[in-house]
């Protein structure tokens, strides 16, 4: 275990197409690779129709039925972070250029054939705005919009079949107002960036995670996978190294198009990064809220404490790393950068008297209460104290 | 008709806190974590991480029921570290994890288009909008920061 952890996570693109990515990770846990699977599959933003207003339906699918498959279409969500907002996170009251695309489909055939509607007659148009409404918070999400944002994937690009959506016989109808608004999978699968992942670890089962039915021979009944050719057939005599953890994991995400695969692996990680950056918070965080609720006096303390936190100690390094191009590529020196600052600042508020400058202040002032009120839950140090006497 | 806004399972109310630490009053340097809006992608991979810290003497984790939008950790330490440090340290080298392979995919992803294997997708809409994402994942870094932060500021 520790081996492998001690050592850089690999990475090798085995193949990169417009809709998919295989690769194989290496030197990572086995939690972890699956944890990417997770997060590229479900907490990835994109947005999707999620609002019909029908004004003609006389087709023969009802309005539920052809709303449902509008929902399913794919629509160009390439920089949604920045490009949209989430309709929840908006001031506007229902629905602004900010937080929602607005897409018309407007149908009829006139025709004796059979017409086919398709996703390329989903007409993009700006979001209409309500001129008694101003405009809150003029947002720069525009800009970050590429030319294709929220178009349907594939519009117009030669040799991309088109999604059907509905086939109308002559005199028939189909008029829609469709909003599209940016959304990710756990709400609804809709928001799915991948069509599909697949994972594979341990391709001749040495491992023994799963157990394999079969009626004469495992070897002839369980064709092995193309990934076995990647590793060591096991020997007939070798015995079973129980010990054994996975190292390899092929992957291969496939996109709906809505985004490239490179961006989906992309923001995968980058969403993993954010959900532990706010627990670190959210940890930090704990002292500053009690204080709160527990002492009047220490409230003195707290504007003090709580601009420390965007600006000085903590939050800089983390900011300062940001800023000037990314993280050490290292874990290790990416470690020194948060390990000295939050070792460093919660000792040091423990040997100052309190209200000192910088992120410990919030710690300093914290342990002043904690010894005061004796909750004592602020120090690493004292809590040893407690127990190994 | 009356089910709650699916988005309540994944994002942290006004003033909810999305960490809550529960010393564990009859084992010595014992904890249990509660960690609120978030699901097994978090919890697993951070009890494989805690479990591979020699500091550390338990680490579980568990989903109490899959209803109900948070897991609970439950860490115990040797003594020379509280259980809250060991869980900060395990995300950050977490954090270093992924920051290095966020390099090596960046590397790969390149080479890959000098090889001309995407095809159109870096003058498409895909490559052109993804720079932002992938040349500068950490250009919106901080302002994500900051923005996240709103949820649990309170």
């Amino acid at each position: 275990m520790q081996t492998q952890e001690d050592l850089e996570p690999t990475v090798r693109i085995r193949e990169l197409k417009k809709d998919r990515v295989n690769f194989v990770l290496g030197n990572v846990d086995l939690a972890f690779a699956n944890s990417l699977r997770r997060v590229v599959m479900a907490d990835i933003p994109t947005v999707a129709i999620d609002m019909v207003e029908i004004e003609v339906n006389t087709t023969v699918l009802p309005d539920e039925f052809i709303a449902h498959r509008l929902g399913m279409v794919p629509l160009n969500s390439s920089n949604c972070e920045e490009a949209i907002k989430y309709t929840r996170d908006c001031t506007c009251l229902a629905g602004c250029p900010y937080c929602s695309l607005m897409l018309h489909l407007n149908v009829a055939c006139h025709d004796d054939n059979t017409m086919d509607v398709t996703s390329d007659h989903l007409d993009l148009v700006p979001f209409p705005t309500d001129p008694e409404q101003q405009n809150p918070e003029p947002g720069e999400e525009l800009a970050q919009r590429g030319e294709l944002f929220g178009q349907p994937v594939g519009k117009h690009e030669p040799g991309v079949p088109p999604v059907l959506i509905c086939k109308i016989r002559k005199g028939q109808e189909l008029k829609m107002k469709c909003t599209a608004k940016k959304g990710i999978a756990k709400e609804h699968a809709k928001w799915s960036p991948c069509s599909a992942v697949s994972f594979e670890y341990d391709p001749h089962n040495k491992l023994r995670h799963t157990t394999h039915w079969y009626e004469k021979s495992i070897k002839e009944e369980w064709p092995l996978s193309e990934n076995a050719l990647e590793e060591e057939p096991p020997r007939e005599d070798e015995a079973f190294d129980f010990n054994a953890k996975p190292n390899k994991f092929y992957f291969e995400v496939e996109t709906d198009g809505s985004l490239g695969p490179q961006e989906v692996v992309m923001r995968g990680l980058a969403e993993l990064q954010t959900k532990l950056a706010n627990l670190i918070l959210g940890l930090k965080k704990q002292p500053d809220g009690e204080i709160l609720a527990n002492d009047p006096q220490v409230n003195g303390h707290v504007p003090a404490a709580e601009p420390s936190w965007a600006g000085g100690g903590q939050q800089s390094a983390w900011g300062a790393g940001a800023s000037t191009g990314g993280w050490p590529t290292t874990s290790r020196g990416n470690a020194s950068q948060w390990g000295s600052g939050s070792d460093g600042g919660a000792t040091s508020g423990w040997a100052r008297s309190g209200s000192d400058g910088g992120a410990t202040s919030g710690w300093g002032s914290g342990s002043a209460t904690a010894a005061a009120t004796t909750t004592g839950w602020a120090s690493p140090s004292r809590q040893t104290n407690g127990w190994n006497s | 008709m009356n089910a709650p806004a699916r988005h309540e399972l994944y994002v942290l109310e006004d003033g909810e806190k999305g960490v809550e630490v529960t010393e564990d009053t009859k084992i010595p340097n014992a904890a249990t974590i509660k960690i609120v809006k978030q699901d097994h992608t978090l919890g697993n991979m951070l009890r494989a991480q805690l479990l591979s810290m020699p500091q550390v003497l338990f680490a579980g984790y568990k989903v109490p029921h899959p209803l109900h939008p948070y897991f609970l950790l439950k860490i115990q330490t040797d003594g020379t570290i509280t259980p809250q440090a060991i869980l900060e340290q395990a995300c950050t080298k977490l954090i270093g994890t992924m920051a290095a392979l966020e390099t090596k995919f960046k590397r790969e992803f390149s080479y890959k288009d000098v090889e001309g294997a995407v095809g159109g997708v870096g003058a498409g809409g895909v490559g052109g909008v993804g720079g932002p994402g992938a040349d500068d994942p950490y250009g919106g870094g901080a302002g994500r920061w900051g923005r996240e932060r709103d949820y649990l500021d309170f």
